[in-house]
């Protein structure tokens, strides 16, 4: 599982069925890579969140039919975000 | 799932059967940087950006059970920035 900080909010209205209506976020990892991943939780700009990758990504978005290789699992509390930069 | 731009249709006559007859587009993730090739079930034009999908959900992406992709186009975004 991987930390990123969450950018924004994508808006992709041409999509395939499979994809589903959950939302779509642009992450930036710590490495500075921007990445998009599903958002089953409800997450804001600046959150720290942990995400699941490849086929368990599925999993965790609560369908398997979804199509997604990346899915939010959870928001890291800010309790203990000291470790990781500003 | 990973920001691409679209930069042109990929013409491949010879290919293996299973990848069958599937529209197959040349995308790069930055201006200048490393082109990859992916399989698109959408329908988009050179200058899109798009989101792909890896994993097993390319495979699945394609819509046939089982092709043989590890790169497919889910969809188009309506509006995008590059970051500088």
């Amino acid at each position: 599982m991987m930390i990123h900080q969450v950018q924004e909010t994508l808006v992709m209205t041409r999509r395939l069925e499979n994809v589903g209506q959950q939302s779509l976020k642009v992450l930036n990892s710590v490495n500075g890579d921007t990445v998009v991943a599903m958002d089953p939780i409800g997450v804001k700009p600046g959150d720290w969140i942990f995400t699941i990758a490849n086929s368990a990504a599925r999993t965790a978005a609560g369908d398997e039919k979804l199509l997604t290789d990346l899915t939010i699992a959870g928001i890291i509390d800010r309790s203990s975000c000291d470790f990781l930069s500003a | 799932m990973k920001i691409f731009k679209v930069i042109k249709t990929l013409v491949s006559t010879n290919r293996i059967a299973t990848l069958e007859h599937k529209p197959l587009l040349v995308v790069t993730d930055k201006e200048g940087g490393t082109p990859q090739v992916a399989v698109d079930p959408v329908g988009c034009t050179p200058g899109d950006w798009v989101v792909c999908v890896g994993s097993s959900a390319a495979r699945d992406a394609s819509g046939v059970k089982g092709y043989p992709s590890d790169l497919t186009i889910v969809g188009i975004i309506d509006k995008w920035e590059p970051p500088a």
